[in-house]
């Protein structure tokens, strides 16, 4: 690692500036050095030097300086047009919208902002849609819209502070290559993006989410950071080529979004083992709560009550919800997350939203995942509840299976292993009663297991 | 369509017999769903969201009162009565 590997930028760096200050300095020592790494493992990968977005990020600063537009909307498809846009308007002091695919028509919020497509090109702002010239903008922002999981699609008002709080910039952090698994106009993927353009690393952006692409873009651009949820790791470890995944240069995988269960944290150290697996809680309320490297599923039974690292403390209360205190003044806050003493242990037993009520009684999906998911030959499993006039809810599963099984007699035969051991393992209730073999399960655009039909 | 619907009924309580791992036997309309197949709520759950595949008509989810099921020929009664006041097999 050569010097410009490690140019970051002073702390005192306004956070809007920020991007753009390490985008230049990086370009001025190794001008060559690829930032992202697009439609990696597919024969059209693209190699974005640092030198380009200098290039690209000072055209669109000088048309934002003459347009002065109230704000900006990234309609983007090409994840260096993201990163020119936010770093552009950050130090032009310019309001930034990153818009997902489904939240598109939320723009109304946004009345009088220009849209920047991948043309990088900066529409003429008639004098009354400007910024009062000599005015400065209060607080340039960055507004994401929510992934919808618990509703539709909002859009969210963030400050670059707040964007860019939890990248971390410490030496051991420079230079490095990390894999974006998720959608990079989402709070989860800018966050993967600032951190690896902050540091002066290389984004990695695998060309689909198909597992076989996503492990050739690992192995073949050598990447050593994979953040994911536990959905996404796990269909890597269970749908993409074992052989493939054996050449892989991973040294750390950071886990969010969802709790991670023993068998995946178990299964991803087999096929990555050279690499530290950290578990992250964080709400979209409170940030970052803490990280867990141990490789057990969830937190020391030791920190309930503790101030940890972060700042927070840890309570459970007699219903089993995970509260978290922020400050001595502030109100306890409920995570809706379930936990469960094991030893020295808890561990999560799943949202408080997705428990599925059969007959009275709350049956949670993740342990039901879990059970499925421990037939040999299983691959993936999602549950979730369908209304029933009877009961309620009843249980309702979709497995796929590895390797994939096209006749019908192996699926039938499938069927009836995956019942019947759920049947020896759980409760009566917690029995699929709707089970079938689907070809591929769905994620959220969050990357996380849907839980609703 | 009556031979449809009992037949539609057998083939949904043989499904859940065979779902829960146990002996899928000839289901005879006098049968008594408990006692005689050994069918609990949660089973009788699963045939009325498979009979709702099926048929087309969940005629649970309308609240009624008074109605008694106890037989194989009570259950299907209550969907030919279902379909018969919606015209037919909704689709």
């Amino acid at each position: 690692m050569d010097a410009a590997d490690r140019f970051t930028a002073p702390l005192d760096t306004p956070a809007d500036e920020r991007l753009a200050y390490v985008i230049s300095g990086v370009a001025a020592g190794n001008p060559g050095k690829p930032a992202i790494l697009a439609d990696a493992g597919a024969p059209h990968r693209r190699s974005i030097s640092y030198a380009d977005l200098v290039g690209s990020i000072a055209r669109l600063e000088q048309r934002l300086n003459e347009e002065h537009p109230r704000g900006v909307i990234a309609r983007v498809r090409r994840p260096e047009s993201l990163v020119v846009i936010a770093a552009a308007c950050g130090r032009q002091g310019t309001p930034v919208a990153f818009l997902a695919d489904d939240s598109l028509a939320l723009t109304h919020d946004l009345r009088e902002w220009v849209e920047v497509d991948d043309a990088l090109a900066v529409p003429s702002v008639p004098p009354a849609a400007r910024w009062p010239e000599g005015m400065e903008v209060a607080v340039p922002h960055v507004t994401v819209a929510t992934s919808g999981t618990a509703g539709p699609p909002k859009l969210i008002r963030h400050s670059w502070e707040s964007v860019l709080a939890a990248a971390r910039l410490a030496s051991q952090w420079h230079g490095l290559s990390w894999l974006m698994v998720y959608d990079a106009t989402r709070w989860a993927g800018i966050q993967v993006w600032a951190q690896a353009l902050l540091t002066g690393g290389t984004l990695v952006i695998p060309a689909s989410r198909d597992p076989d692409t996503v492990a050739k873009a690992l192995v073949e651009e050598g990447v050593s950071m994979l953040p994911a949820t536990p959905t996404l790791l796990r269909r890597l470890l269970t749908s993409a080529d074992p052989a493939l995944l054996e050449r892989n240069a991973l040294t750390r995988i950071t886990l969010g979004g969802e709790a991670a269960d023993a068998a995946l944290l178990e299964r991803a150290h087999e096929v990555f083992p050279r690499a530290t697996i950290t578990q992250v809680y964080a709400t979209t309320e409170l940030g970052e709560v803490y990280r867990v490297a141990d490789g057990k599923p969830g937190f020391p039974a030791a920190w309930i009550g503790t101030r940890l690292q972060s700042g927070a403390t840890l309570m459970v209360r007699r219903d089993g919800e995970l509260f978290v205190r922020v400050s001595r003044d502030a109100v306890d806050a409920g995570t809706g997350d379930l936990v469960e003493r094991q030893d020295d242990r808890y561990v999560f037993t799943g949202r408080r939203t997705d428990a599925i009520i059969v007959g009275g009684a709350k049956v949670f999906p993740k342990r039901v995942e879990e059970v499925i998911r421990e037939v040999p030959g299983v691959a993936e499993a999602r549950v979730f509840g369908v209304p029933s006039s009877v009961t309620g809810e009843l249980v309702a599963a979709e497995i796929t299976l590895a390797p994939p099984a096209d006749s019908d007699a192996v699926k039938a035969a499938m069927k009836s292993t995956v019942l019947s051991y759920c049947r020896q393992v759980l409760e009566a209730q917690s029995v699929p009663r709707m089970l079938e073999i689907v070809d591929t399960i769905a994620t959220t655009t969050a990357g996380k297991t849907p839980r609703r039909p | 369509m009556p031979q449809d619907v009992e037949k539609a009924v057998a083939e949904a309580i043989q499904a859940v017999l065979h779902d829960t791992g146990r002996e899928v036997k000839q289901v005879g309309t006098e049968m008594l769903l408990a006692a005689d197949l050994g069918l609990d709520s949660l089973d009788l759950a699963q045939t009325v969201v498979l009979l709702e595949r099926a048929l087309g008509k969940d005629p649970f989810r309308e609240a009624s009162a008074s109605r008694t099921v106890r037989t194989v020929g009570d259950l299907a009664a209550v969907y030919k009565q279902a379909l018969a006041s919606s015209g037919g097999v909704a689709n």
